[in-house]
C-alpha cells in the first residue's frame, strides 16, 4: 500500500516555493527594519510547514535545514534571539540553500544531504538562544508544551484573522524561470542599443541646426532625411517597447492549475459529508493568468464548487427520478477567448429553482410578491447575487461559511475586474461562467468621446462596435433600438444617462453605438465619436473617490489628462432603471389581456415585453418553441406571438402543435421574424399563423394594431 | 472508519487522508481546529480524529482538551512534526502521538488499529 509520493512531491514543490517566497519577503522586512509582530509568526510557520512536507515527502536534506532553520525562527519569535545584520545573512543562506534543494527536486533529481557547515551555524544560533534562556530563572517547565510556548511569545498568538491577512499580503512575490528571464535582459540589451541610435540623432539633429546657422536657409533634404531616420528609429523603438512590455506581462503568469487542482478532492469529499456522490472533471489547468488573478480566484472558485455540490446536484433520488446517472457532475474548465479567460463552473443539476428563488426574495422582504413575479427570468437568477440571499437552509453548514454568492460577485468583478453570468436551464443543470482579464496591470480600452467628454470601456466590457444610419433607429415602447442579427437591441444615449448635453442630430448621420453586454443582456450606447483602441494601465480611484459605482478607475492618455474608466453593469442598471421610470407613468387600464411572446433572444424578448407591456398587456415569456409550447398548454393566453429560428421547436412547428390544440385553435398568432422571404411568409401563412412581421421594419404600432385588429 | 483530518497545512492534510484512504479508512478534512469543532457538532459520524499539532489558532492539544472536557468520546490521534515522545503520555485520554514523517504511514494506520481494537473487541 505504498502512498504514491510523486503525486504530492509536485504539490511540495509549489508549495515550498511559495513559502521561500514568503521567507524571503519576511527576511527583508526583517532587513529594512518594518518587520511587524507579525511577520515572525509567518516565516515561522512557512519554515515549519517545509519541514514537516519535507519529512513526510523523506526528503532528508532539506527537513533538516528547514529544521535548523524553523529552531533559529523559533529562537526569535520566543524573544531569545534578536535580529542583526549577521543572523539576516545567515538565515537568507538557509533560504537560499532550501530553495536549491527544492529546485534539485523539481529537476528530478533527490538531494543527498543538507549542507553541514550551514546547518552547525544554525545549530550554534538556536543554541546561543537557547543558552540565555537556561541561565533565566527556572520558571519555564523542562518541557515547553506547545501551549506555554504560545503564551511565551511577545504578541498574543495570532488569530485566524490575522493569519488571514498575512495571507492575503503574500504575493508580492513570483518565481519567474530563467528562460523568461534572459528573453527579458537580451530584449532590454535591445532596448539600450536602439537608444543609443536616439542619441546619435540628437546629434544629428545638432549638426544641422549648427550648418543653419552658419547658412541660413540651407537645403530643406537634410531635415527631411533627418525626419524620416527619426521616425524609423521611434518605430522601431516602439516595437521593441512592446515586446518588452508583453515579455514582462508574462512574467506574472501562471497557470490555473494552481487553482484547479485540488477540485476534485474537495468537491468528493464535499459531496460525501452532506450524502452526494459527485464527480468533478477539470479542463483548462494550464491556461495562464496574472498572478494577482490567480491568487484572488480560489476562494470565488471554491465557493461555486461548493454552491454547485449543495445547491446544483440534486439528491441521489432525485436524480433517480429524473432518470440521470446517480453521481453527479461538476465541470471545472477554463478557455482562452479573444478578450481573456473564460472559466466555467457547471454542473448537471436540477438548476436553480426560479420559483424558490423568488419565494424567498419576498419572504426575506427584498421586494413584494408583485414585484418578484414581475421579474424576468435573468433578474430572478441575478435575486442570488444579493447580500444575504441563499436559496436553501442547508447554507451554512457547507457553502456559508460567511462566504455568499455576492461575495463571490464581488471579487470576480470589482477586484478582478471581470464579468460574471449565469446560465441555467431546468433539469439540466447550472453554468457560472467567468470572464476574467489576462491581467490586471494593463488592460484593452477603448476611448470613447459623448457629449463633449471623453470616456473609456475596457475591452472585457464591449461586445460590438456598430455603425448603423440614423433611420435604422426603431421607436419600441418610447425606447429607441436597432434590430441586429435577428435581436431588438435597446439604444441609449451615453451623454443623456450621463446627464451631459447631448450632440445635436444632424439628418444623414450614422449612430456610433458601442454595445455592452452585462450577462445575457445587451445595451447600446451611443457615443459621439471613437477616439481609440489601446492597452492602458487602469489606475483605482482615490478613496474620495471610490463611491463612485459608475467609474472603475481612471486612465491616462497621451495628453497627461485623465478619462473616467465606466462600470457598463452600472450604466446598463441605470438606463433600465429610466426606463422603468418612464413606463411607470404609461401603464394604460385596458383590460389585461394575456400574450404569451416566444423568442430565443432576450433582447427581442424583453422590448417586446416593454412594448406590449406599455399598452397594458400581460407578459409571458418563452425562450424557444418547446419553452413556449410548453407554456402554453400550462396556461391560457389571448395571444402568441413567436420567432421563426429557435432551437428545439421552432416557430413554424409551434404555430402547428398550437393549432393543434382545442384551446389554441382560433387565438391570434403572430409570426415576428427577420426573415423577409416570401415562401416564409407562405408558409407562417400555410402553418395558421394570423399575421406575418418582419422586425426590419417593425414599428410598435405596426405590431399594436395588428395586435389589437385580432383581438377585435 | 470515517476520520476527521484536521491540518492546516493544506499538502500535509492531503498525504494524511491518502494514508487513511488507502488503509481503508475514509477521510474528511477540515483546516482548523473551529472548524473540526463545527463539523463534529453537526455530524455525529465519525469513528477517530486525527488532527495535527501545531495550528494557527487553536492547537491540536488545544482541540483535544476542548473534545475532551465536551465527553465527545471520540478516539484522538495528535500529529505532529515535531518529536512526538514529549507529548506522549502527558494528556490522559490522548489515543497516540504520531510524528508526520516518512514512517508516518506505518505508525498512523498502526494508532489507528488500535484505536479500532476496543471497539471490535
Amino acid at each position: 500500500m505504498a502512498l504514491d509520493l510523486k503525486k504530492f512531491t509536485a504539490r511540495f514543490i509549489d508549495e515550498a516555493r511559495d513559502h521561500l517566497g514568503k521567507l524571503e519577503e519576511g527576511l527583508a522586512a526583517f532587513h529594512s527594519g518594518v518587520a511587524d509582530p507579525e511577520t515572525i509568526n509567518t516565516i515561522f510557520r512557512s519554515a515549519h510547514t517545509i519541514k514537516g512536507s519535507a519529512r513526510m515527502l523523506k526528503l532528508a536534506a532539506i527537513n533538516e535545514t528547514a529544521h535548523h532553520l524553523e529552531d533559529v525562527l523559533g529562537a526569535m519569535r520566543s524573544g531569545g534571539l534578536t535580529y542583526t545584520a549577521e543572523l539576516g545573512r545567515l538565515l537568507e543562506r538557509a533560504v537560499d540553500a532550501i530553495a536549491g534543494l527544492v529546485e534539485q527536486v523539481a529537476e528530478g533529481t533527490i538531494p543527498d544531504a543538507a549542507d553541514p557547515l550551514l546547518c552547525d551555524e544554525l545549530g550554534r544560533a538556536a543554541a546561543a538562544a537557547a543558552g540565555e534562556a537556561v541561565s533565566a530563572p527556572a520558571t519555564a517547565t523542562p518541557v515547553p508544551t506547545p501551549q506555554a510556548e504560545a503564551e511565551s511569545l511577545p504578541p498574543p498568538t495570532p488569530t485566524p484573522s490575522a493569519t488571514a491577512s498575512a495571507k492575503l499580503k503574500s504575493p508580492d512575490t513570483v518565481r519567474v524561470s530563467m528562460n523568461k528571464l534572459d528573453e527579458l535582459i537580451k530584449l532590454m540589451g535591445e532596448v539600450v542599443s536602439s537608444h543609443a541610435m536616439l542619441r546619435q540623432r540628437v546629434a544629428d539633429l545638432r549638426a544641422i541646426e549648427r550648418t543653419r546657422a552658419l547658412a541660413p536657409g540651407g537645403s530643406p533634404t537634410v531635415l527631411k532625411d533627418f525626419a524620416r531616420d527619426l521616425k524609423d528609429d521611434v518605430a522601431a523603438q516602439e516595437l521593441l517597447m512592446e515586446e518588452l512590455h508583453r515579455k514582462a506581462l508574462v512574467m506574472r503568469m501562471l497557470p490555473l492549475g494552481m487553482v484547479f487542482e485540488s477540485a476534485p478532492r474537495m468537491v468528493r469529499e464535499l459531496a460525501r459529508s452532506i450524502g452526494k456522490n459527485v464527480e468533478c472533471v477539470v479542463t483548462g489547468t494550464e491556461i495562464e493568468l496574472d498572478r494577482q488573478t490567480i491568487d484572488r480566484l480560489g476562494d470565488p472558485i471554491l465557493h461555486l464548487l461548493r454552491n454547485a455540490v449543495d445547491h446544483g446536484v440534486e439528491e441521489a433520488e432525485a436524480r433517480r427520478r429524473a432518470g440521470k446517472p446517480e453521481a453527479g457532475r461538476i465541470r471545472l474548465s477554463a478557455r482562452q477567448d479573444a478578450a481573456g479567460v473564460v472559466v466555467e463552473v457547471s454542473d448537471d443539476g436540477g438548476g436553480i429553482a426560479l420559483e424558490a428563488v423568488r419565494d424567498k426574495a419576498v419572504r426575506k422582504k427584498l421586494m413584494t410578491a408583485e414585484q418578484a413575479a414581475a421579474l424576468s427570468e435573468a433578474e430572478v437568477v441575478d435575486l442570488i447575487f444579493r447580500p444575504g440571499f441563499s436559496t436553501n437552509a442547508i447554507v451554512t453548514d457547507v457553502s456559508g461559511r460567511g462566504v455568499g454568492m455576492d461575495v463571490v460577485k464581488r471579487c470576480i468583478v470589482d477586484d478582478l475586474q471581470g464579468g460574471i453570468e449565469v446560465d441555467t436551464r431546468p433539469a439540466a443543470g447550472t453554468t457560472f461562467l467567468l470572464r476574467l482579464p489576462l491581467s490586471l496591470a494593463v488592460m484593452r480600452v477603448l476611448l470613447v468621446e459623448a457629449g463633449g467628454q471623453t470616456f473609456a470601456f475596457t475591452a472585457q466590457q464591449v461586445a460590438q462596435l456598430l455603425r448603423v444610419p440614423v433611420e435604422k433607429l426603431l421607436m419600441v415602447a418610447g425606447r429607441p433600438a436597432v434590430v441586429v442579427q435577428n435581436e431588438f437591441l435597446p439604444v441609449a444615449s451615453l451623454a443623456s444617462l450621463l446627464s451631459l448635453p447631448p450632440r445635436p442630430e444632424q439628418p444623414g448621420d450614422e449612430l456610433l453605438l458601442v454595445v455592452v453586454q452585462v450577462r445575457n443582456e445587451k445595451l447600446a450606447f451611443q457615443v459621439d465619436t471613437l477616439v481609440d483602441e489601446r492597452d492602458m494601465v487602469i489606475k483605482p480611484l482615490p478613496p474620495h473617490l471610490a463611491h463612485l459605482a459608475m467609474v472603475t478607475g481612471m486612465v491616462v492618455t497621451g495628453r497627461n489628462s485623465l478619462v473616467a474608466v465606466l462600470h457598463a453593469a452600472v450604466l446598463v442598471e441605470m438606463a433600465r432603471k429610466a426606463r422603468a421610470e418612464s413606463q411607470r407613468d404609461k401603464a394604460g387600464e385596458q383590460r389585461r389581456t394575456r400574450v404569451l411572446v416566444v423568442d430565443d433572444s432576450l433582447n427581442t424578448r424583453e422590448i417586446e415585453k416593454d412594448l406590449l407591456e406599455a399598452h397594458g398587456y400581460q407578459v409571458t415569456l418563452a425562450e424557444d418553441g418547446r419553452d413556449g409550447l410548453h407554456k402554453a398548454i400550462g396556461a391560457e393566453f389571448d395571444a402568441v406571438l413567436t420567432d421563426v429560428e429557435m432551437p428545439n421547436l421552432d416557430g413554424f412547428a409551434l404555430t402547428q402543435a398550437l393549432r393543434a390544440d382545442e384551446r389554441y385553435r382560433d387565438i391570434p398568432i403572430i409570426i415576428i421574424t427577420s426573415r423577409q422571404k416570401e415562401e416564409d411568409k407562405r408558409r407562417g401563412i400555410e402553418v395558421g399563423a394570423d399575421a406575418y412581421i418582419v422586425k426590419g421594419d417593425f414599428e410598435q404600432s405596426s405590431l399594436i394594431e395588428t395586435l389589437k385588429g385580432l383581438l377585435g | 472508519m470515517r476520520i476527521l483530518v484536521v491540518d492546516d497545512d493544506a499538502l500535509a492534510a492531503e498525504m494524511t487522508a491518502a494514508v487513511l484512504e488507502d488503509g481503508g479508512c475514509e477521510a474528511v478534512i477540515v483546516e482548523s481546529g473551529d472548524q473540526a469543532m463545527e463539523t463534529l457538532a453537526t455530524d455525529r459520524d465519525f469513528d477517530a480524529v486525527v488532527s495535527d499539532m501545531n495550528m494557527p489558532g487553536m492547537s491540536g492539544l488545544e482541540l483535544f482538551r476542548r473534545l475532551r472536557d465536551g465527553k465527545s468520546g471520540l478516539p484522538f490521534i495528535l500529529l505532529s512534526g515535531d518529536d512526538p515522545e514529549q507529548l506522549r503520555g502527558q494528556e490522559p485520554g490522548l489515543a497516540a502521538c504520531v510524528a508526520k514523517d516518512a514512517e508516518l504511514e506505518e505508525t498512523l494506520m498502526t494508532a489507528i488499529a488500535e484505536v479500532r481494537l476496543p471497539a471490535a473487541g
